[in-house]
Order: structure tokens, then C-alpha cells, then sequence
């Protein structure tokens, strides 16, 4: 096979490859589990370094007009295209994901939020308010500084994409960290940026949580905290943040309820129950996890749904017929794998898969076989905590107030979905259901110039949309009196 | 298999070389085979999208709200003892 990796991998600060202070690690294929590459770890003096480099770059950065600050996005944006194979087999090889959806998913939506927002970038503007005849008031966004980004494995590229493309759009530089489980993309990505970006701008320093991570919540030098991950860690960036007095973003986990009334658009529901549970193998934040289907056509419905689960292919994520690829690691599996026995003692009844696969080459990777389980109740834990697997829970209910309640009945808001042909229906339980992202007869949509984040515990702040720029930003007001004559008070 | 996939080293396929406290890491723990079951079991993810909880179980058992820590603790060393021993 072509090797898409280097074997080696530094951290990228100042625009410079340079080795880090820690230990190094490496990152395998979990398909597979072949060495991929060795990374470095970044110590404490590396994230020194990178923030004292975020900083100097900041001074020129923050000045750079915005034609030219949309040229660099756009010019970023044609450099993944023109890398767009080899980033989507790095991505695949790193995290296990098929190949069918990093093509035709994760390396298009990443190359458009570039896109994206080189476009808003131009037609941002501030606003300027006369308080009175002899009084002006102008608001100017200006940028907040040097921003500290941590993001999960689960969409390492298109994650990345999310929180770099509005920190350069709006001023900022960067020091963003990986998932030490798949850094490769992004680190492939930074040497697209050096092409581009001045020294600085964008600093990658790759380790693991407790150390590298832990590291950027302790330094002083971050004006703001951008995270995507699990809301267990999410607390201790909201903490960090709150010691410092610097604003967080937070997009944190799910249990997402996906609703199917009886007139729901059949065929098309039944591809809605797998995208929302089966695409990137169910390691998705806003995975539908919780599947309430009307009474009426619950019966036909998972007759149905279990045929579909039981033909989707799963396979080696780099061949093209795959459907669902490998789960991230090992402990992942014991993690789904632990889940379903606690469905089962819980009374819960698995209608299919329910087992890790082994067969047909499989047997060196991290697959499972895609789950239902029936006869759940809402209240049960597989219907409350995150499994973040292949593996959906089915709930009957009786009509919309039914089904609001036990959808609410979660300590999370992040996604959900309502399948009807009835347009009042769709927006009163859109409405009505306590989430950041409600999909009407579509699941698992992600593109940007859609806002995207939680309600409750599932954070806070919305990206993939231009009003992420208010947190990447702070408001200047500059109060003018235009009045020659004294106030008079003194 | 370790956390990236691999074949782990020796030493984070022995069980019952390390005793477990609130002050161990997380990411230390979950290298032993088998022990992410005892969590699931017991109510406490220690794993995520952002890998291991890169704290210690001390602070994840607070997080996670757990009325006994000493107890889960406890149980989890012996939990790795057993595993050790079939």
C-alpha cells in the first residue's frame, strides 16, 4: 500500500518542525493495528513556546486586512483540495473511519468551512449608534488574541476545521492540540498551513490529555479555551477558563432522541435511523442513540431497521464497499461492549448485533456489529449515558407529549430529529424538544452556515456558523463626543 | 491491545502490579485489560472523544458524582486482583 504517514512526526511552533520535551508516542491504525507513525509529545516548555510564538505572531496577524485574511482562507481551503485523496486516507488510516466518508464527508464539509468563512470574513462590519445629536458610539469587533484549542478523535480534521478557519477569520493565532489517538491529520494539515500562514499564526503541539492537554489549561497565556469533547473533561475546561476569567467554548456529548411518527417518509427514515446511529461507527456527539418510535408502526418499523442493520457492510475502512469502518481503539470496544451487557441486565432485549466481528480480516481490529436493542425504557442507563458506539436504543410512545417528555428526559441537548410529512408536527416537537440541533426528516447534517452546539450539559457556544465570531472576538467601543463645549460639571 | 490498538508491553498486561488510588491517573488505569468493564459496570465512563480522562480517578469519581468513591476504589483493586488470578 502507498504510505500516505511519515514515520515521524514533530510538533509544528513558529512555523518550524521541532521535536518536543516529552515522551515520544505512537499512533496506530485501529483497523489494523499497525504502527502508523511515532508523534512528539509537547511538554510544558513547548506550550510555552507555542503560546510565546502565538503572541509575537499576533502582532503583525491582528492587523492583516480582511481581503487578505479571505485569501489565505480560500488559499487554504485549495491546498486540502488539491491534498483532499491523501488527507482523507490519512484520516481513514488514523481513526478507522471508511474511506467512503472522509472522500465524500469529512474533507469536503473541513474544505468548506475554509471556504465558508473567508466569505464572512468580508462581509463582517461593526456598528455605529448616535446616542444623541453630539454623540457617537462605534462598536468595532477586534481580536481576542492567542486562542487554546483541544479537540477530540472522532472528527479530527473536520474538528480542527471548525474551530481554526473562525480563529483566523477573526484575528486570532492559534495553539491547537489533537487527540493523541489521531493526530496525523492534522498534523499533515499544518504543513499546508506553513505554505500559507506566517509563523506563528497556527502552532500544533500533539500529546496526551494528562499531560500536553493539562499543560494548555494551566498556562496564563490563552485569551480564550475552544473544546470539543466529552462534558466529564468539559468541566475542566470551563474551571481552567474560569480561572483565568477568559470566556470557553464548549461542544460536549449527546444522547440525542430521533423521533419517527407513523407518516414519516418511509424508505428515507429508515437510511435517518442508520446515518444517525451507524455513520462514523455511532462515535458521534450527536449521535441518535435514542430511537422513539410511534407505537403504530413500531412493530414494521424494527422489522425493518433490523434487516436494514444486519446488510450494512462492515469492513476494513480503506476498501471502497465499506460501510462502517473500525470504533477508535480497544477500550473503546470494551467500553460499547460493557454497555451492552449493562442493556441486558437492565431487561433490555438485543433484536441484533450485540458482539464484536472477527471474521473476514477483521479479526486484528476494533469492529462491532451494529445494535439495536428493544423493549428499552428511557430511564434506563443505556438510554441516558453516552455509549458513543453502534448501538441504538428503540422506545415506543404513544403521541407528541409522550415522546417530548422522554426526549427532554436527558441530561444532554445536543442533536435529535423528527421524521413526519406533517409540517405543524415537525416544528411543535422541533420546538419543544431541549436541544441545540433539531433535524426535520434528515439526520447527522453538518455542513457550515448552520449554527451547531448544546443545550444543558452539552455545552455551550455555536460553531460551524459566522456568530462563533462573537467568541473569537471582543467588542471595541469607542465613545465619541462631537461637541465643542464643556459638560459643565466642573 | 492499548489505547492506539496496539499490543501493549508487559507491563500493562500484569495485573495486580499496581494499586489503584484516587490519585492514580485515569489514563494509567485504563491500560489494564479488562478494567474499562469494571467502570461501565460500576457507572463511570473513563474514556470519551477525548480519550482517557486525563485526570486522576479521584477527580473523575467527583465529577462523575459517585457517592463512594473508597468503595468503587476498592472494589476496582479487587477487581483487578481477580482478573489477575484466572
Amino acid at each position: 500500500m502507498t504510505r500516505y504517514v511519515d514515520e515521524n512526526y514533530k510538533l509544528f511552533i513558529d512555523g518550524k518542525w521541532v521535536e518536543g520535551g516529552g515522551k515520544k508516542f505512537e499512533t496506530h491504525c485501529p483497523a489494523d493495528g499497525k504502527l502508523l507513525a511515532t508523534c512528539a509529545e509537547a511538554d510544558k516548555g513547548d506550550i510555552d513556546r507555542a503560546v510565546s510564538a502565538a503572541w509575537r505572531a499576533f502582532e503583525t496577524w491582528k492587523d492583516v486586512n480582511p481581503q487578505e485574511r479571505q485569501r489565505i482562507l480560500l488559499k487554504i481551503a485549495d491546498l486540502m483540495e488539491a491534498n483532499a485523496e491523501k488527507l482523507a486516507m490519512v484520516e481513514t488510516l488514523d481513526n478507522g473511519k471508511p474511506i467512503r466518508e472522509t472522500r465524500a464527508i469529512d474533507i469536503p464539509l473541513s474544505i468548506d468551512h475554509f471556504r465558508y468563512f473567508a466569505g464572512v470574513v468580508r462581509a463582517e462590519e461593526g456598528a455605529a449608534t448616535m446616542i444623541d445629536k453630539d454623540t457617537m458610539s462605534l462598536i468595532l469587533r477586534e481580536p481576542i488574541g492567542v486562542v487554546g484549542q483541544i479537540i477530540p478523535w472522532n472528527f479530527p480534521l473536520t474538528m480542527a476545521a471548525w474551530k481554526l478557519a473562525p480563529a483566523l477569520a477573526a484575528g486570532d493565532c492559534v495553539v491547537i492540540k489533537p487527540s493523541s489517538e489521531t493526530p496525523l491529520s492534522i498534523l499533515e494539515l499544518a504543513k499546508l498551513l506553513a505554505e500559507v500562514l506566517p509563523p506563528g499564526v497556527v502552532n500544533v503541539v500533539t500529546g496526551r490529555g494528562s499531560t500536553t492537554g493539562n499543560y494548555m489549561l494551566e498556562h496564563p497565556g490563552f485569551r480564550k479555551l475552544a473544546f470539543t469533547g466529552s462534558t466529564e473533561v468539559g468541566y475542566s475546561i470551563a474551571e481552567a477558563a474560569a480561572k483565568k476569567i477568559i470566556p470557553a467554548t464548549l461542544e460536549l456529548g449527546g444522547k440525542s432522541a430521533n423521533i419517527f411518527f407513523p407518516d414519516c417518509p418511509w424508505e428515507k427514515a429508515i437510511e435517518g435511523l442508520q446515518i444517525g446511529i451507524l455513520f462514523n461507527q455511532g462515535q458521534v456527539c450527536c449521535a441518535g442513540s435514542r430511537v422513539f418510535v410511534h407505537e403504530a408502526i413500531y412493530d414494521k418499523f424494527l422489522k425493518e431497521a433490523v434487516a436494514a442493520f444486519e446488510k450494512v457492510k462492515v469492513g476494513l475502512p480503506w476498501e471502497d464497499g465499506t460501510q462502517m469502518g473500525s470504533q477508535i481503539n480497544e477500550v473503546q470496544v470494551e467500553k460499547i461492549l460493557g454497555y451492552i451487557e449493562v442493556g441486558k441486565k437492565e431487561g433490555a432485549k438485543v433484536a441484533t448485533g450485540g458482539y464484536r466481528l472477527t471474521e473476514r480480516g477483521l479479526d486484528k481490529g476494533c469492529f462491532i456489529a451494529p445494535t439495536i436493542f428493544t423493549e428499552v425504557n428511557n430511564k434506563m442507563r443505556i438510554a441516558q449515558e453516552e455509549i458513543f458506539g453502534p448501538v441504538v436504543c428503540f422506545i415506543k410512545f404513544k403521541d407528541e407529549a409522550d415522546v417530548i417528555k422522554m426526549a427532554n428526559d436527558s441530561e444532554y441537548g445536543l442533536g435529535g430529529a423528527v421524521w413526519t410529512k406533517d409540517i405543524n408536527r415537525a416544528f411543535r416537537v422541533a420546538r419543544a424538544i431541549e436541544t441545540g440541533r433539531m433535524w426535520v426528516n434528515n439526520y447527522n447534517s453538518l455542513p457550515a452556515h448552520a449554527p451547531f452546539g448544546g443545550y444543558k450539559k452539552s455545552g455551550i457556544g455555536r460553531e460551524t456558523h459566522k456568530m462563533i465570531l462573537e467568541h473569537y472576538t471582543q467588542k471595541k467601543n469607542i465613545f465619541i463626543s462631537l461637541s465643542e463645549k464643556k459638560v459643565g460639571l466642573y | 491491545m492499548g489505547l492506539s490498538g496496539k499490543p501493549d508491553g508487559p507491563d500493562s498486561l500484569t495485573y495486580g502490579i499496581m494499586r489503584i488510588t484516587k490519585d492514580t491517573q485515569v489514563e494509567e488505569i485504563v491500560k489494564i485489560r479488562g478494567v474499562v468493564s469494571y467502570f461501565i459496570q460500576h457507572g463511570v465512563s473513563p474514556i470519551s472523544c477525548s480519550g482517557a480522562f486525563p485526570q486522576s480517578l479521584g477527580n473523575l469519581l467527583s465529577i462523575k458524582k459517585v457517592a463512594d468513591p473508597d468503595a468503587f476504589i476498592e472494589g476496582l483493586n479487587a477487581y483487578i486482583e481477580d482478573q489477575a488470578q484466572k
